[in-house]
Parts: C-alpha cells; structure tokens; sequence
C-alpha cells in the first residue's frame, strides 16, 4: 500500500539526509542532497533552492523528480516521484522554510553559504517503500494528542481570560511536557507582542516586548504561521534581533525594553504559533529547547490546534468582559493603608510608572494604573469596571481591537511579582478592585 | 583517473548513492554499501539488487550512472559519472569491503545523533543480493556546498 505523506513526515526532518534524482536532457542522471523539505499537504511538498546547481538545471529542463528519503525513526527509506510546480520567493511557507535553512545551516557549518532563494513546491505523485532492514520506533516523548484532548478540557473550564491564560501555560507545561515557554499578546497598535506569561525562565519577563516581524517569534506573528527550527540559528535569536532592528528603525523608545525578553540564550529547537481567532492575529506561543530537533511535526499539528481552541476562547472571554455586569461600582473610602510610604511616579510622555524610583510597566497599562491609583487617593475609589475604562479620556485606548483584559492581566502579573502592595483583581464580570496596603504618594513627572 | 585524496575518499565512511535513467529521462536510485576502485580506470559500486532494482535495470537500458559520496560530518561531497555502467556478480572476496564501509560509516552517522542501530539496520544486507556496478569515469565535481561547488575533481597529473 502506498503510503500517506503525513505519516512519513519524519522522513522530512533532514535527520538523515535525504537525496533527490534528476535526468538532464541528454540522458545523464545527478543525484544531489536535500538541505531542507517541508510537508505542505499530503499532495504537496516543498524543497528548498539554495543554488542554480544541475539539479535546478534539470528540473527547469522538465527532468522528472524522484527523492530516496530515510526515517531516522525506522531505517524505513521511501521514494518518492515528484512534478514540480512553481517557487515561491516570499510569504509564510518561504519564511518558514527561510528559518529553518538558517538553522540548518548554522548547525551544518554553512551559515553564510545556505541562502534560501526559493520554496520550490512540487506535486507528490507516487511514495513507494524501500525493501531493507527496519526497526521499531521508539515510543514518543509525549502522546500529543492525548495532551490537547486534557488540555482542550482544561481551556474549556475556564470562565475569564484570565483562568484561560494561566490554564494554557500550565497546561503546555504539563500535559505537553514543554519546559520553557512563553504566551505573548498582540497590540496591534504599536505592532508588537508583549509577554503575558511564561514558564522555566529565572526572570518571568512579563511585560517584555518584542516587535512583529523581528526574530522567529515576531517573523511568526507577521506571517501568522508556525515557525520551528531544530537547531540553534544566531540569526534567529530574538534578543539580538529585537534590538538590532529597533536600532535601525529608530524605535528603540517605542517598545518596553527595560523589561528584558525571557528567553534561552542557546536554545537550540524553537517553536512559535500563531493564536488567530478569524482574521485577527491574537497572539504567540513560543516553547524552545536546548535539544536539537527536539519539536516534531506531531507536536507542532498539537499546538496549532491548540492555538485555534485558545484563540476562539480568548475572543470569548474578551468579548463576555465587555459585557459587564451592570452593577453599581462601590466607592467606600477603605481604612487608611499604614506602613511605609509609598511614592508612585509617572512620566505622561510615555505613560511609565515607577514604584520608589523602580520602573513598573509603560504605554497604556501604566496609563491604567496611573488612572486607578489617581482616583483612588483622590475619591477612595477600590471598583472599577473595564467598560468604565474603555470611556475614560486618560487612558487612550488604542480602538475597538485594544486588548484591555489582556493589558489588565499584564498589570495585574506585573504588580504580583513586584509584591509592593498595590493589586488589581477580578471582582466579577468585566470588573476588578485595586487593593493598596500601604499609604501613597503620586508624582507626576 | 583522480587523484589520491579522491581515490581514498570514495573508498572511506562515506555515504554512497547510486542514480541512473530511464530512457524517457525519469531516475532512479539506491544507497551503495561499498565503493571498489578497479584496475585503475574503473570504479565499482557493491549495491543491493533488491534496493535498486529500478537503478539496475535503467543501467542496463542506457549504462548512464551518476554516483554522489558524502562524509555526513563534514559535508564534502564528490559525485562521478559514467556512460559504461554494467552490472557483474558480487565476488565474496569482497564482502570485507562493505564490512569496512559499514564500519567506517556508522561513526560518522552516530556522531551527527543517529542511534547506532538504526544506522546498522539502514546498512543491513543479505551477501547474495549484492551485485557490484563496474563503469569507467567520464566526470567528476566537487559538490560540497560552498564557493567550490561543481568544480571539476582534480585528476591524476
């Protein structure tokens, strides 16, 4: 029986090189090495063209296409009859093919050499086993599909963005057994992401930020597709990306760069997806490893689904909150906080709030906080409500699309890992108190 | 003929991949176990009969093969071609050459993370479905990725 091409994926990986056959026309056969192929569909695959070499000359000839690929899970070789179709020379399958090559390259010693010109897309028309000794896979480090049936179970029990946030980095954790990870937001105002929270970092480095388009996370965001390398590429690595681009672009006041981007400074598997929800682009999962080629197509399938469920109960929750409850918002003057006098500064020009002279947070969730803690010590106000927000003239949220619940857990995790006595926390639906434990002073600078 | 270094090199660890047309241009093709050079102007490839069936009947059709060596750890690849290619009986006596072959390459796949039994399996081969390829080289290229990709191999002076 011929087989699927889904699942033979492995074969694709590059774990063990596989070779591709043409003919030119006079007859003579080439074989070359693969550096680099993608599964598109089960029709569909793509390799990557790197150089104007005999087997692009064939191939542009009209030579048929045969590749011998090998599973570095079984020995199993295949092969494969292929017609070649077109090249793609940008969009989301040319920069993830792009990424990868860097990574490839990087670990192959070609960095600098292996360029990606092109995503040659070709029509998979026959898949044929090879005779030869075989042996038995190993089992897999994580049974993917049972991990997004509990985490599904897991995400569908939650009743606020919230609960949904910290459900989701725990279940990645656990269920799916990633041990370094961080879930990033969109602003789509000021086109970048910001971590809302993390796992298996010494810094937790919410609130950290990083521009759409930079890095294999912002390249992932920009083309809202799935990016996953298999080995280390400095040419990927976010932190270095992040503030090389900026310096370019002028923008380096624009983005949070005093909270510093969590992150492995070696990782060597990488993974970002996408959280879209219709045509909206939500988010970003990011999971690394210092292994090589630790993530596979089977985990990277698990997190796209994943990422789809999360996406639509984001967009649920983020729409339920706008619908707050209609309840009066109390306003009784809470007992006087006692202990040591707290000063809170806050530069209008950016809307940074420092705590005794340490920066908190910037942009609009420092302009939130700012306007809690205003009428906190003004009128004793603890109750505020996000409709409340989305109307107040001081905050300039940036329209319809402005993540406030995603800001408002921001802030909330932001003064949780301060722990200088100001909270914020849910109270209800589309509502949250300020809780400050200690007497206030504001600044403005 | 190519010089040593090349000689040595086609005989070493190396991965060995063995291709041949059809006559309507469509290829096919089979992993090698062992590489012999012979009487000086003629190389041979010890390959399984059962894997390159296809490859085995193509040379018997147009005697066209094209034969790629690459060392996994460090990339250098070589490829040499042939219009003569015939097929001839595995001689046992040369079974110590794919012993040797297999030998030599299992370090070099192991050392780039490939489990040792996998590699051997990959290998694995029955003494009587052998056949060795015997064709004289008309070309031979570098195709280590890099500046010197396609360059003509260096011949004996």
């Amino acid at each position: 029986m011929t087989p699927r091409l889904d699942t033979i994926r492995e074969c694709l990986e590059g774990i063990i090189p596989g070779h591709i056959v043409t003919c030119d026309p006079g007859g003579m056969p080439n074989v070359a090495f693969l550096s680099q192929a993608e599964y598109i569909d089960n029709e569909h695959l793509a390799l990557s063209y790197q150089f104007f070499n005999t087997t692009r000359r064939n191939v542009l000839a009209g030579s048929p296409v045969r590749l011998l690929l090998t599973s570095h899970l079984t020995a199993r070789q295949y092969r494969l009859s292929l017609q070649y179709l077109r090249t793609e020379t940008a969009g989301p399958l040319f920069e993830r093919m792009k990424a990868k090559l860097a990574g490839i390259a990087a670990h192959s010693g070609m960095a600098g050499i292996f360029r990606l010109l092109g995503a040659d897309i070709y029509r998979v028309l026959d898949i044929l086993p090879v005779p030869g000794g075989t042996i038995s896979p190993p089992p897999p480090a994580v049974n993917c599909l049972n991990a997004l049936r509990h985490s599904t179970e897991h995400l569908s029990a939650c009743a606020n963005l919230e609960c949904l946030l910290e459900k989701a980095v725990d279940c990645l954790e656990k269920k799916f057994g990633f041990s370094h990870l961080m879930l990033l937001m969109h602003d789509e105002a000021r086109g970048c992401l910001f971590t809302l929270a993390s796992r298996g970092y010494t810094q937790s480095g919410i609130g950290s930020e990083i521009p759409v388009g930079s890095g294999l996370i912002g390249i992932c965001a920009r083309e809202r597709s799935p990016i996953r390398i298999g080995f280390m590429s400095s040419e990927y690595t976010y932190g270095r990306t992040v503030r090389d681009g900026l310096a370019a672009e002028g923008q380096i006041d624009a983005l949070e760069t005093a909270i510093p981007l969590p992150g492995l400074p070696n990782a060597a598997s990488q993974m970002a997806i996408p959280i879209v929800a219709g045509d909206r682009l939500l988010g970003v999962i990011y999971v690394e490893s210092l292994a090589d080629l630790h993530f596979g197509y089977d985990e990277e399938d698990a997190l796209v689904v994943f990422a789809a469920q999360l996406g639509l109960a984001m967009q649920h929750h983020q729409m339920t909150d706008e619908a707050s409850d209609d309840m009066p918002v109390t306003e009784r003057p809470p007992a006087p906080p006692q202990g040591a006098l707290l000063t809170v500064r806050h530069f209008a020009a950016n809307d940074s709030v420092f705590l005794d002279d340490d920066y908190l947070i910037k942009g609009v969730a420092g302009a939130i906080l700012w306007a809690l803690l205003n009428d906190f010590t003004r009128r004793g106000r603890t109750g505020f409500t996000n409709k409340g927000l989305r109307v107040d003239s001081r905050i300039r949220l940036p329209g319809a699309s402005d993540n406030l619940e995603a800001r408002l857990v921001l802030l909330q995790r932001r003064l949780a890992e301060r722990n200088v006595g100001i909270a914020i926390g849910k109270t209800g639906r589309g509502r949250f108190a300020l809780t400050v434990e200690r007497p206030l002073t504001l600044v403005e600078s | 003929m190519f010089d040593h270094d090349i000689v040595a090199f086609i005989q070493s660890g190396v991965s060995i991949t063995l291709a041949a047309c059809a006559p309507g241009r469509v290829p096919s093709m089979s992993r090698g176990y062992a590489c012999k050079p012979v009487d000086g102007d003629t190389i041979g490839i010890i390959l399984p009969q059962t894997q390159a069936a296809e490859a085995l009947d193509n040379i018997r059709l147009t005697g066209r093969v094209a034969v790629a060596f690459s060392q996994p750890t460090t990339n250098r690849t070589t490829q040499i071609k042939g219009t003569d290619a015939r097929i001839v009986a595995f001689d046992p006596d040369d079974e110590h050459l794919v012993r040797k072959h297999i030998e030599e390459f299992v370090p070099e796949a192991v050392a780039l993370g490939t489990p040792e039994e996998m590699v051997r399996a990959l290998l694995s081969y029955q003494r009587e479905d052998l056949v060795m390829v015997l064709f004289t080289p008309t070309s031979g290229f570098d195709q280590t990725p890099g500046p010197k990709a396609g360059h003509p191999l260096p011949a004996t002076p």
